[in-house]
């Protein structure tokens, strides 16, 4: 039986704070002398949003919230630097706002064939730094077979739905956690941790799940 | 598909540590920004 550690993320593709908070995550299980098992989970924060949205996330938020340009424009380089701070280079002129639910459901297929971890890194990249549309079949399709997925099942996939069903059971087991906001962590069903943290708060979290497994231990063993 | 684990979780952490929510993502800190969350929560439908 495995010992590691099961730390299941929800998240969502276009969420700018998922992509710091997992390079913050990366960073403590880079320290951690232990085995971390980490499994992504959708999160659909706009899913309203048309697939062909027609404009960027500064276009998004200042028509449909009504959030004057020059307050995104600050709130957009605050979150760049923030992104820089962590070694990516987030390039807001180029996002494709968009809708999400079939890059989740390529997440979902690309856990089956064991690549979710590189096909969710593929896709916070493709939105935030390579200004590529992930919302598309096609594109999304594109990106699959970059890390070398099949690229005529992801359309098939895709398409067809498949992996409809695992968005939404993520989405119900978002919702019976209490869920409401991304990025969220989940340290052995039993912690939770929201939002971007410092590399150090998840690192603690981790060391308190092997105190208190091997509390568990000794207790058991008396 | 199963059913949900409902077990409560317990919350660690910094509770003020940056989300997003809904389709806005808020920034922590900043009070004007702050000001700019309100009123896209209060647009909210």
């Amino acid at each position: 039986m495995s010992n590691a550690i099961k730390v299941d993320i929800w998240s969502d593709v276009q969420c700018p704070w998922c992509y710091i908070g997992k390079r913050k995550f990366e960073t403590a299980v880079a320290g951690f002398d232990g085995e971390v098992d980490v499994e992504y989970h959708s999160f659909e924060l706009a899913p309203d949003t048309p697939v062909d949205f027609d404009g960027s996330p500064r276009d998004y938020l200042a028509e449909r919230k009504g959030v004057s340009p020059d307050q995104v424009d600050q709130m957009l380089e605050r979150v760049t630097g923030i992104a820089a701070s962590v070694g990516l280079d987030y390039d807001y002129d180029h996002v494709h706002q968009t809708n999400t639910i079939k890059a989740h459901e390529l997440i979902h297929y690309a856990k089956a064939n064991g690549r979710q971890l590189d096909m969710k890194e593929r896709l916070l990249k493709a939105y935030f730094i390579d200004g590529r549309h992930v919302g598309r079949i096609e594109d999304l399709a594109d990106l699959a077979a970059e890390i070398g997925l099949d690229r005529d099942e992801v359309v098939r996939v895709l398409t067809d739905n498949t992996y409809l069903a695992d968005v939404k059971a993520d989405v119900a087991q978002a919702e019976a956690y209490g869920i409401s906001g991304v990025p969220f962590f989940v340290f052995d069903e039993k912690y939770g941790v929201s939002g971007a943290q410092d590399a150090a708060t998840f690192a603690n979290v981790l060391e308190q799940v092997v105190l208190e497994r091997a509390h568990g231990d000794s207790e058991s063993a008396q | 598909m199963t059913d949900p684990v409902t077990s409560p979780l317990t919350m660690v952490g910094d509770s003020t540590a940056a989300v997003c929510d809904g389709d806005f993502c808020e920034i922590p800190d900043h009070r004007e920004q702050a000001i700019v969350n309100r009123r896209v929560d209060d647009d909210r439908i």
